[in-house]
């Protein structure tokens, strides 16, 4: 229906040439950027929920509604591009009806455990109750009927609560958009519409790459991680400390964000959950995959070694010192080096190591050691 | 483009496929090269792929029930027969009606659940009407002679799109909008590939006008269909009837091959797509949608189809009844259609059905009452206390009003509209409440489910009206103003947008029976 990836407006488009009225205002728009758009630039404060600046408009969740002169009804300004001599509402008494009654139909459809914010898992869980309370919907309408249930999935890491979503499709149009992926599609219709895989199969028995983003664009908390759910831990829980770092699974070098609980574990921290800084300011672009955003639990697993060890004669290890174990590895190389010449090495590094380190390695290789013997594991 | 042909052969494989049992999606992945989640989306949007084992579905619309299908549909489950409740089946003037696969069967009992249904039709009139003012004259011989088209192709575009806009010719659908407007709209485009398209969904409850046309003018539909190809400069007509039109189907299948083998309309290329069960596929932007193979949801407009319809073409989508009225406006003039009308212009295919002697399509001048139009009906069976003007959309207006022309505008004027002029005709044995329910369930069901103020509020209405049968208090109907109100400002499409009239109206009327 519209471009592929609307959002993506220069930053510095040449000459900004249309003029649209912005609550009164006249301001400059550029061509091709949407209502939202150029209010957001403007500082207006319109609520979404569909809306994902990396995927094509849906304009389905209506909380972005503004008023556009000549138009009889209200129209949803993540979906209308600017033209020239528009005039834009973005806040009046219509507008402030129309969203609370909106947010209060969400609400009446939302299950319990959610309007108590007790969604399980999410940091994500109160995009929804947060955009309720700020429009001021009542929260006194009658709660309806309980239609969508839940199902058993054993895949280890992403949990559907069916009956906390609000159908804004953002989860699906990022597997196939972003993706590519399309694992998962709106299904059914009417007030019975889900989100399901083929044939309601498990996520691991669909092209599913379990990279989680459909968790990451989830505003409600309807898609989240299982592993807190599966530990126990329900309630949305504002992350103590948030610790950026790079993700050491590959030499992509994706940023994220570990949400730290700093006392647990007798005070030597948890990962609660990873997630990714938000699109547009990192180079994943709000991405990860299935390694950096689940495969954090080694973290603090018992078997993980937290020092060096050194093999003693008899083949027991003992713990050492990081001086002490690089002074053993020099040495081992080194005779083998004497001994057998540079060629009876060989260097393998790891596709956990950065671009840097990879570098370093093959240095190391040819102009330390003067081989060429050196591999890297995703080369193959 | 290649791809988007495999998108679409999506429904039509699934039906081949047996519908959406365990393993079809795969397998329909694997033909088209459609991802088997999205194939999936489509299957289960649609109720004849999604339940494919259901033998019988017993019509659940107002006239239906007026007629007794709930106990149909009891005796029916009572005898083991596989079966489920279904939307409108646009056989309102012979309910109750059941689907069998999917041939419709009229008047259907429990003991004729599992007989043959031969071929069947409807009860047209008025009689007595004279064909030379009849702009579809159902009755009349189908005239394969190309005549119409002929003279069209002398006229030229612009003096075909002229004589239109002279008749005043108004979109049969649902909205009136005028014909040559899109005419012109799609003709002035600049991209030279166009489509027509023939929306041959009907499902609006009441409506079965189209049915009867098909039927038994196909060779008007036609005719039209290749006039306005003509005109717009399209090669390709796409005929989308409902699933559950096979009578109809074939009748036009036949007409195609017939005017195919004769050579008539020479450049033009008609396609059939079966549609797959889901009313909203009339809208005709989720009409598109589901010809492309994808789930029937609305599109955002603008842009509207005329600019940016089937695979992105311009696009020029018309109801069955507004095409089977070309041919007539092109032989006998605009002027000779304009001036057949009472308060607006030309004759206009009335269904009615409910509490009326002799339900039937009745091709009456476009502004009768419903006073005139039950009249040739054989007036009413009991006494009237409601009517539904223009199918459920239209809500109810009371029997106070049966004296105000049907038209676009006089029913507009009172918060109704004339819709697809399905009238139902309700008796003071009905019940508002009652009544509504059957409406409002049918819109919780029929939405599409893409947006929530039609999603949520579809279903809000329905339970509120619940909690008022259950507990007469005011208390239960306080959010309806509210969430109507939000449902018409909010609502992507017309049937959210219109989803609460049956409520409103009846409560506006009818206060008494809602505890106000
Ligand atoms: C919910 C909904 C259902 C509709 N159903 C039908 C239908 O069954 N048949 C139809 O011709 N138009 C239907 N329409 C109207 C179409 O969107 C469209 O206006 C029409 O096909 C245009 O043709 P016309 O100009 O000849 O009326 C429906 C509209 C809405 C909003
Ligand atoms: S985890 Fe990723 S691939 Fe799997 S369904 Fe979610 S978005 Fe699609
Ligand atoms: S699961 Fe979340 S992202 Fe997906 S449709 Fe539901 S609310 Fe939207
Ligand atoms: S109004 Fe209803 S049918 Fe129309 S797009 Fe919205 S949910 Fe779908
Ligand atoms: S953000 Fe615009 S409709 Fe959802």
């Amino acid at each position: 229906m519209s471009s592929q990836n609307p959002k993506r407006v220069p930053e510095e488009a040449s000459d900004p040439s249309l003029s649209v009225t912005l609550d009164g205002e006249t301001v400059d728009a550029r061509p091709g950027e949407t209502i939202l758009e150029l209010a957001e630039r403007h500082g207006k404060d319109i609520p979404t929920l569909c809306h994902d600046p990396r995927l094509a408009p849906a304009g389905a969740c209506r909380s972005c509604l503004v008023e556009v002169e000549g138009s009889r009804r209200l129209i949803p300004s993540c979906a209308t591009p600017v033209a020239d001599g528009q005039v834009v509402t973005t806040a009046n008494d219509r507008i402030a009806r129309h969203q609370k009654v909106l947010l209060a139909l969400y609400l009446a459809d939302q299950p319990d455990f959610a309007a108590r914010g007790e969604t399980p898992g999410g940091a994500q869980a109160c995009e929804l109750h947060a955009m309720a309370d700020a429009v001021g919907a009542p929260t006194d309408w009658p709660k309806m009927e309980p239609l969508r249930v839940g199902r058993e999935d054993r895949n280890p890491y992403v949990q559907f609560f069916p009956e906390a979503c609000i159908l804004c499709a953002r989860c699906t149009r990022y597997c196939a958009e972003i993706e590519s992926v399309s694992a998962i599609s709106l299904a059914g219709r009417g007030a019975e519409t889900t989100i399901a895989t083929a044939d309601d199969v498990s996520l691991l028995d669909s092209s599913c790459e379990l990279c989680g983003g459909c968790i990451d664009v989830c505003p409600t908390g309807a898609m989240t991680e299982k592993m807190p759910v599966t530990a126990g831990r329900r309630g949305h829980v504002e992350p103590e400390k948030v610790v950026r770092t790079t993700c050491n699974y590959c030499g992509v070098g994706c940023q994220m964000d570990l949400h730290v609980e700093p006392a647990a574990n007798d005070g030597r921290g948890r990962i609660e959950r990873v997630v990714s800084p938000e699109a547009g300011t990192t180079t994943n672009d709000g991405n990860l995959c299935v390694k950096g955003r689940f495969a954090y639990d080694f973290v603090d697993h018992e078997d993980r070694l937290t020092t060096p060890l050194i093999r003693a004669e008899d083949g027991s290890l003992r713990e050492a010192s990081w001086d002490e174990a690089l002074a053993r590895t020099v040495e081992g190389l080194m005779g083998v080096h004497e001994r057998h010449g540079a060629d009876a090495l060989a260097f393998v590094s790891s596709s956990r190591c950065t671009m840097e380190e990879n570098y370093l390695v093959q240095k190391m290789a040819r102009a330390v050691f003067g081989t060429n013997n050196v591999h890297q594991c995703a080369a193959t | 483009m290649p791809d988007d042909h495999r998108r679409a052969a999506v429904p039509d494989a699934l039906e081949r496929a047996g519908g959406l049992v365990p393993g079809a999606a795969r397998a329909v992945s694997a033909e088209t090269g459609v991802p088997e989640a999205h194939v999936w989306g489509v299957g289960s949007f649609f109720h004849l792929l999604a339940r494919p084992d259901v033998d019988a579905r017993v019509c659940t619309g107002l006239s239906c029930q007026l007629a007794g299908a709930d106990a149909l549909l009891d005796a029916a489950r009572g005898a083991g027969v596989s079966c489920e409740g279904v939307s409108c089946l646009a056989a309102c003037d012979r309910a109750p009606a059941v689907l069998r696969g999917r041939r419709v069967q009229p008047d259907a009992t429990a003991e004729t659940l599992g007989a043959e249904v031969p071929d069947w039709a409807g009860t047209i009139g008025p009689d007595g009407a004279d064909p030379d003012r009849l702009a579809i004259d159902l009755a009349g011989e189908p005239d394969w002679s190309g005549t119409a088209f002929a003279k069209a192709e002398a006229m030229g575009a612009d003096a075909v799109i002229e004589a239109i806009d002279v008749s005043g010719l108004q979109g049969r659908g649902g909205a009136g909008f005028p014909a040559a407007f899109k005419w012109k709209s799609v003709r002035g485009q600049p991209d030279e590939t166009r489509y027509v398209v023939l929306n041959a969904d009907e499902g609006e409850p009441g409506t079965f006008k189209d049915r009867e046309v098909l039927l038994r003018r196909p060779d008007r539909v036609l005719e039209g269909l290749a006039i306005a190809a003509r005109a717009i400069g399209a090669r390709d007509v796409y005929c989308y009837l409902r699933g559950e039109f096979e009578i109809p189907w074939k009748k036009l299948a036949d007409a195609i091959d017939r005017v195919g083998a004769a050579g008539l309309f020479p450049d033009v290329t008609f396609h059939m797509h079966a549609g797959q069960g889901a009313y909203i596929c009339g809208e005709e932007t989720a009409l598109i949608e589901a010809l492309e193979g994808k789930r029937g949801m609305p599109r955002l407009r603008p842009p509207f189809p005329t600019e940016h319809g089937l695979w992105g073409k311009p696009t020029l989508v018309h109801n069955v009844e507004t095409i089977a009225c070309v041919p007539a406006v092109v032989t006998r003039g605009g002027p000779w259609f304009k001036d057949l009308g009472v308060t607006g212009p030309g004759t206009k295919l009335y269904c009615v059905s409910g509490h009326v002697a002799r339900p039937g399509t009745y091709e009456m001048p476009l502004g009768v009452s419903l006073e005139e139009l039950v009249t040739a009906a054989g007036g009413y069976v009991g006494m009237l206390k409601a009517f539904s003007p223009g199918g459920a959309s239209s809500g109810f207006l009371p029997a106070s009003e049966k004296h105000r022309p049907l038209d676009f505008k006089s029913l507009a004027d009172v918060g109704s509209m004339l819709g697809s002029a399905g009238v139902v005709v309700c008796n003071d044995t009905v019940a508002m409440p009652w009544a509504v329910k059957q409406q409002l369930q049918f819109f919780e069901v029929e939405s599409c489910g893409q947006c929530a103020p039609c999603r949520i509020g579809t279903r809000f209405l329905r339970e509120a009206l619940d909690r008022h049968v259950a507990d007469p208090r005011p208390a239960a109907l306080a959010q309806v103003a509210d969430v109507s109100w939000e449902m018409n400002e909010g609502s992507i499409c017309g049937l959210g947008q219109a989803a609460c009239l049956p409520l409103t109206t009846a409560m506006k009327w009818f206060p008494e029976e809602f505890g106000q």
